[in-house]
């Protein structure tokens, strides 16, 4: 009988194994532990972060899936997503904001599945996030939470100097004369950031202009609304704020908030949460009021934020698991939005009264009624030019070039002719 | 029946396979490609294949994650319609000339400082090259603080010293002071290499010039002018070559400091086409705007190479 050495043994089993794996293309136990990635944002309201990364250690235990859960700031995500689907490679969820879905409609996988049973058991997703997710009939992303922009103004000024809240932007501009003689001026920012966008749109859309129209092509920037909008910022500009705003990025109007020098702003409620988490002095003198109005109604920019799974990840199967724990059990989503302290509102039509907003009387203005939500560019459908337009910072571009000198009739004719070089792609 | 000479075979042992390969090595014509195939396989797979597809897709309408096709210089083409790419095109060339300049001025007047016997001299020195070590987006960011319209030391400073109108400029906000605010951190960062590439130039001076130069009556004016400068351009045209192009493709500075802003006024090559490429998707075009003074540059490093090599021999 021959004798079996032991690199004879070794040899016959290892090869007898790879060539196992190779038929079945199965791979051994070990190398099926299930593990997913997830790549989000680095929220407003920080503790909602943490509560994640709680609830996905959980995941963990009750599953056995291994979650890792990074973040990055919002900034950094398209430059991010635009290199994970360039090579490939990545991480297997993405959070995406607003009208990402439609950017990266092919790479992400079809989730309708996900949608119809969270709609079945929280309502129909609200109309901002199914705009924006939904792309041509088919759901690229699940719809997980909104950031809604409101008027966040220092309730203590308005009363020492007996003025009216704001009903309308030229209410606004009368405040806001006040508010620059009190040293506390009106932080709108005019610079390349989205939250010049997010307060330029809506009272574009209250005067009834807009960029480009609902067919996704004509572009509509160069009109008499357009020319009301610059004459508006041109005399907040100059009566009402500082040439500060011309620097800001998307965290100045909080910071001049917290910090105790603006006395009205335009932002999601982050401002407050933060000024209150810290302990700050203005936590306790800051407020809300819906966002003001103009002939053509009220309207309000929405941040509807989804999750979505690359086509190209490996763990499809895991990460709708991640989803469905997540959104799908509302004892953990209800967990996680209350952890947001109603930055992070449910974007669900029967979670609308939320509890989170019976937390604290200051978030009575996030009911919002009588308000129109809309995602950046709208009219238009929210298609990759749209997008394209607002990375590109033209409305406030337009604004910024209008309230430092250039006539209201170049500034658009500037505007038109670099949305309609977007538009023909 | 002609009778021929007959071979004999005699049985030769092969080499065996290790002194094949002693053999093979000690021929110089095999052991230098293998020397210097490792180096020679990372630069093909760390530049030269990034640079064949930047080049690909500045040639094509590529968009993230969709097929794309071959459209010639389009994108080029089309690229000088957009107002924004005539800015930056027009920026890049003020940003670089404003602090090259700068950085040769005082790249030499520290370079000559340095030179100097001074009291805790390697601290010095080692302390000048502080702004190069650190990470750029580390120390822009304490720029970013410096300039801030809220806290802004910068402007603290002024106003206490009475050499500023309250609310100070705004630095990061106005046209002319947010170009100035990215030069200067780029010619706070950038000086070291300047000062000590200049110093180790000054260094290498033989003494024994400007000893002659001094006993014919030179004084330190003539004595820099006709010693120093002749002697260290070969230095200087390494160090401004270098710095020309480290200075045309910045990104980090602008990216921390003003994102472009305001109104495209600090947008570089580099962050507009990170703005247009990566954040709107148009790869293709964003390559373009990276790749668009690619031609320009290399003429002036053939150029200022010819004059290293022309001052060297």
């Amino acid at each position: 009988m021959a004798t079996i050495t032991r690199r004879r043994f070794l040899t016959t089993t290892a090869g007898t194994g790879l060539a196992g794996i190779l038929a079945t293309g199965v791979p051994p136990a070990r190398g099926q532990q299930r593990e997913v990635s997830y790549l989000c944002w680095n929220n407003f309201a920080p503790l909602s972060d943490k509560k994640l990364s709680e609830i996905g250690q959980r995941f963990t235990k009750d599953t056995g899936i291994k979650i890792k859960i990074d973040h990055i700031n919002a900034e950094q995500q398209p430059a991010k997503y635009a290199s994970e689907v360039q090579t490939q490679a990545g991480h297997d969820l993405i959070e995406m904001r607003m009208h990402f879905p439609w950017l990266y409609e092919p790479q992400l996988v079809d989730v309708g599945d996900l949608v119809a049973d969270l709609e079945k058991k929280y309502g129909k997703a609200i109309s901002s996030a199914e705009e924006t997710a939904k792309v041509r009939g088919t759901w690229r992303a699940v719809p997980q939470y909104h950031a809604m922009f409101v008027a966040t103004y220092r309730e203590d000024l308005f009363k020492k100097a007996g003025l009216k809240i704001p009903d309308t932007w030229e209410d606004l501009y009368v405040a806001g004369k006040e508010l620059k003689k009190m040293g506390h001026p009106v932080g709108i920012p005019i610079n390349q950031n989205l939250d010049s966008i997010s307060t330029a749109g809506p009272i574009l859309w209250s005067l009834g202009g807009m960029e480009v129209d609902k067919d996704g092509k004509t572009v509509r920037i160069n009109s008499p609304q357009t020319a009301q909008l610059i004459e508006w910022y041109r005399k907040m500009f100059k009566d009402c704020m500082e040439p500060e705003v011309l620097s800001w990025d998307n965290a100045s109007n909080n910071q001049s908030i917290q910090q105790g020098k603006a006395g009205w702003i335009h932002n999601p409620v982050s401002a407050y949460i933060v000024a209150k988490q810290m302990k700050l002095p203005t936590g306790d003198t800051i407020n809300h009021h819906r966002t003001p109005g103009g002939p053509s109604g009220r309207h309000e920019t929405d941040a509807p934020r989804h999750i979505g799974i690359w086509k190209f990840s490996k763990n499809v199967e895991p990460g709708k698991e991640f989803i469905r724990y997540l959104l799908g059990r509302p004892e953990v989503y209800n967990e996680y939005i209350m952890s947001g302290d109603a930055f992070n509102l449910p974007v669900y039509d029967k979670l609308q009264d939320h509890a989170v907003l019976k937390t604290d009387p200051k978030y009575a203005a996030l009911k919002s009624e009588g308000v129109q939500y809309h995602a950046y560019g709208w009219p238009a459908p929210p298609s990759d030019r749209v997008q394209l337009i607002t990375n590109s910072f033209i409305l406030p571009i337009m604004l910024a070039k209008a309230v430092t000198g250039t006539s209201t009739k170049d500034a658009m004719a500037w505007a038109e002719n670099e949305m309609k070089k977007i538009i023909a792609g | 029946m002609a009778i021929g000479s007959v071979g004999v075979a005699t049985a030769v042992p092969r080499p065996s396979f290790r002194a094949r390969l002693s053999e093979l090595l000690d021929r110089e014509n095999w052991l230098g490609p293998i020397f210097v195939s490792p180096a020679l396989i990372l630069l093909l797979l760390l530049v030269a294949y990034p640079f064949c597809m930047a080049l690909y897709f500045s040639v094509s309408n590529a968009f993230i994650g969709r097929p794309s096709n071959f459209v010639g210089i389009r994108n080029f083409v089309r690229l000088w319609e957009s107002d924004a790419f005539r800015q930056t095109f027009q920026n890049a060339f003020v940003f670089c000339g404003a602090a090259v300049g700068a950085k040769i001025v005082l790249g030499i007047s520290l370079a000559l400082l340095l030179n100097q016997q001074l009291w805790f001299k390697r601290m010095i020195r080692g302390a000048v090259l502080l702004p190069w070590v650190i990470p750029t987006a580390l120390s822009t960011l304490g720029w970013s603080w410096m300039f801030n319209s809220l806290y802004s030391v910068v402007n603290w400073t002024g106003l206490a010293l009475g050499i500023m109108d309250p609310p100070g400029p705004n630095w990061l906000g106005q046209k002319y002071y947010a170009m100035t605010a990215v030069v200067i951190v780029n010619i706070w960062r950038g000086l070291p290499f300047f000062a000590i590439t200049i110093l180790a130039g000054l260094v290498a001076i033989p003494k024994e010039l400007y000893e002659a130069a001094e006993a014919d009556g030179a004084g330190p004016i003539a004595r820099f002018w006709y010693v120093t400068l002749p002697l260290l351009k070969g230095v200087l045209a390494i160090v401004v070559l270098f710095s020309t192009i480290f200075t045309f493709s910045e990104f980090n500075i602008v990216y921390v400091l003003t994102h472009g802003g305001p109104m495209n006024s600090t947008h570089l090559f580099a962050t507009l086409a990170r703005q247009v490429g990566l954040e709107t998707g148009r790869i293709g075009e964003g390559a373009a705007i990276s790749l668009y003074l690619f031609p320009a540059l290399m003429i002036v490093v053939w150029a200022q190479l010819r004059f290293v090599r022309k001052q060297a021999y």
